[in-house]
């Protein structure tokens, strides 16, 4: 079995974590693990997640995992998803975060980083975040002293209703400029029924726009309306130490609308519609969703959902209809159906079937679930496949 | 006859629908404050205990209800049907959840408890306030900007309740998070853990048992039903929306491993994927279409492949697309691999 060298570091933590939880005056140590079993590779998974605090103002937190999979290496396998520390002021104006987590800057796109992180309020409601350190790679990864990462965001409060902020973030690998990003940030709500968002990240190396997001919603008391675009292009996602850089791709393009329509108390329509730009393809997405609660807090529902997507070679037409039922003795049973079809087979079959039946059982502390997959898709005529999954939680004073 | 059967039937359709929609209710209904209120009962007649501190709900027995009611018209007990399917949740939920000591309130509100259960007057069935009647007393200004929550709530993360008014969670969180969460992320951080974001934007993630959640298929998901099937046509509806979350690696470990190519050719390319001619080249408009899919399998040393042919004065001819321009060294990957150390681009591009 081979474990990825930071797990010592894991069982420190987890000591750590212990010892948090013991100093600790008003949150317990929080303890979770989750093991989940299926057929499909046939693979297992055990993930173990502790957090606790100490007051005042001094947290931690680490999720760690193995996973055994046959089919892929016949070995098992671990790593570090989360090992972080977090301390903040009383007040809230200073915090500060160590370890294995991932680092948010605005605009830019969120790194995985062992590394740290600060944020200072200032006054005239002006934020500082600043984030350095080495970016995460899965497993075991040597010789990478020189591959760091450093960014920041400078932010202005407005109220309580929004922000902006601009963000700058610069990562090498082996000591080479791989990225350097320029972001910027707004967010406002307007009022209590209206809210927009907008974000643009713009790629300084090989200079471009590499995103562009902007989102605005209005609410009412039973209708809700977004508009929605989006501006991606997947060149200024590589590293620009990749040839694929400087091909210069073709970005792609989304815009539409959402809107939902709570029809009875009980009954909720949505329709989402936009178009789609890639190259010079435009094509059409389309979904309309039913969804019926069968009692008052939603514990049963019923949906159905109409889907066409794509365009060219790639369209495709779907329908999903899915259900759950709750039982007694903290039981609930829930199915999905799901059918696929192609616009073009080109042999990968006309019809792709995907069909799912679970019954779960949640008491507390203690989460179990077993299921039935079955389904037909381009790569197997069929195939039925069983999973497994249960939960434990601990909270201890 | 058949005509009053078919309208008989079809009322009575309606009837069961409108019980399915809630549009009728054939339940429990919410208790009826206002006209308890009107009569000129006071709160604390049936909430008696509601200043004493304890943790107690502080609901009326069916004792208390009937030192007025004196003639039930029912054995049953009185909160079983004379109180909103949900109430008694919430008001267990806002116990274990919200730091509040109604002794500390009364007396400020003179014992008007309607200064703060506003919802009493119109019926509501949820008598929570909402948290905007707080602040109507209460400055937190400060602690909103400081993002303290703990003030009043305790274990934001453990409690799930999505936000009612700030930040709402409606419509396609999943595709609108990252536009909000970009001017809002301390905001975030006040119920999300570190766990809950790393969950899909970690580099180390496995398919977290919580995150799949395969028996509760309204839970919100990326890839929900048979995403398996179908991923290969989303990933080139959208191009660069799969590494958002993914190494580029990811596909091609799971593509070797499950031995997923074109067993006819030997590649998964099609046929006329790489030719001399314009209609024998495939490649390249896919390329510039998704480079992110082609540096899943030739990223790293595979790319010596490409700069085999595309090289100006080769035969793929100059890779750079019109108007290009970089801030990369010449003597950084990936220049160097065209354009030798010390060498113009154009020296360079006749060396090759």
């Amino acid at each position: 079995m081979k474990l990825a060298p930071a797990t010592p570091t894991v069982l420190v933590v987890l000591g750590l974590l212990g010892l948090l939880g013991r100093a600790a005056g008003a949150d317990p140590l929080r303890l979770r693990a989750d093991a989940l079993a299926t057929t499909a590779s046939p693979a297992g998974l055990l993930v173990l997640d502790g957090s606790a605090a100490a007051e005042p103002g001094l947290s931690a937190e680490a999720v760690v995992w193995v996973a055994g999979n046959a089919a892929l290496d016949g070995g098992s396998r671990g790593d570090v998803l989360v090992i972080a520390l977090d301390a903040h002021s009383r007040d809230g104006t200073r915090a500060a975060r160590l370890g294995r987590f991932v680092a948010v800057m605005g605009a830019l796109r969120p790194v995985h980083v062992d590394g740290g992180s600060l944020r200072l309020r200032l006054p005239q409601r002006f934020d500082v975040e600043l984030a350095a350190g080495v970016p995460v790679l899965p497993g075991l990864a040597t010789s990478r002293s020189w591959d760091w990462l450093v960014g920041g965001r400078v932010a202005r409060r407005f109220g309580d209703w929004g922000s902006a902020g601009i963000a700058y973030q610069q990562r090498r690998d082996d000591g080479q400029l791989a990225t350097e990003e320029l972001g910027v940030d707004a967010g406002a709500a307007l009022g209590r029924r209206d809210d927009i968002g907008a974000r643009l990240a713009y790629d300084l190396v090989n200079p471009g726009i590499a995103e562009i997001g902007l989102t605005a919603s209005h609410r009412g008391k039973t209708w809700r309306t977004e508009v929605y675009a989006r501006h991606l292009a997947a060149s200024h996602l590589l590293p620009a130490t990749s040839l694929f850089s400087v091909l210069g791709d073709v970005p792609a393009q989304r815009a539409g609308a959402v809107v939902t329509w709570t029809a009875a108390p009980r009954l909720d329509l949505t329709a989402d519609a936009g178009a789609r730009r890639v190259d010079t393809d435009i094509d059409v997405e389309l979904a309309l969703r039913a969804r019926l609660k069968l009692d008052a807090r939603g514990a049963g529902a019923l949906s159905a959902e109409l889907r066409r997507s794509g365009s060219g070679m790639d369209a495709w037409t779907g329908a999903r209809c899915a259900g759950r039922l709750a039982l007694p003795h903290a039981l609930a049973v829930s199915t999905e159906l799901e059918l696929v079809r192609p616009d073009e087979a080109r042999g990968r079959g006309t019809l792709w079937p995907w069909a799912l039946a679970a019954i779960n059982w949640d008491r507390g502390d203690w989460q179990s679930a077993v299921a039935v997959e079955a389904s037909a898709s381009p790569e197997y005529r069929s195939r039925v496949d069983a999973l497994f999954q249960l939960s434990r939680r601990w909270g201890m004073p | 006859m058949i005509r009053r059967i078919a309208l008989g039937a079809v009322l009575c359709g309606l009837v069961a629908c409108a019980g399915i929609l809630g549009l009728t209710r054939s339940g429990p209904r919410a208790f009826p404050h206002r006209a308890h209120v009107i009569a000129g009962v006071s709160c604390t007649r049936c909430h008696a205990g509601v200043d004493d501190g304890s943790p107690a709900l502080h609901l009326p027995d069916d004792a208390r209800c009937t030192t007025c009611h004196t003639k039930p018209h029912d054995t049953r007990s009185c909160l079983g049907c004379h109180v909103a399917p949900t109430a008694i949740a919430e008001l267990a939920e806002a116990r274990d959840h919200l730091i509040f000591d109604h002794r500390r309130h009364l007396a400020g509100a003179n014992g008007n408890c309607m200064r703060c259960h506003t919802g009493v007057a119109d019926g509501d069935d949820h008598m929570r306030p909402a948290m905007a009647t707080c602040f109507r007393c209460h400055d937190h200004d400060a602690s909103r900007d400081a993002r303290k929550c703990d003030a009043c709530h305790r274990d934001l993360a453990d409690q799930a309740t999505l936000p009612a008014t700030h930040l709402a969670h409606d419509g396609d969180w999943m595709r609108e998070h990252g536009t909000r969460a970009a001017s809002s992320a301390d905001l975030c951080e006040s119920c999300h853990k570190q766990s809950f974001c790393a969950g899909c934007h970690g580099r180390t993630v496995p398919a977290l048992p919580a995150a799949r959640r395969f028996a509760d298929p309204f839970a919100a998901s990326v890839h929900r039903a048979g995403f398996a099937a179908r991923h290969s046509l989303e990933a080139r509806s959208e191009p660069g929306v799969c590494t958002t979350c993914h190494a580029p690696e990811r596909c091609v470990s799971c593509h070797t491993a499950r031995g997923i190519n074109d067993d006819r050719h030997g590649s998964p390319h099609p046929l006329g994927w790489v030719g001399l001619t314009a209609a024998d080249n495939l490649h390249g408009r896919e390329a510039r279409r998704d480079p992110a899919a082609c540096a899943s399998c030739h990223g790293g040393a595979g790319e010596a492949l490409c700069v085999q042919c595309h090289a100006v004065g080769g035969v793929g001819g100059n890779p750079h697309p019109p108007g290009w321009s970089s801030r990369q060294a010449l003597s950084a990957m990936p220049c160097r691999m065209c354009h030798p150390i010390g060498s113009t681009p154009s020296g360079a591009s006749r060396s090759r």
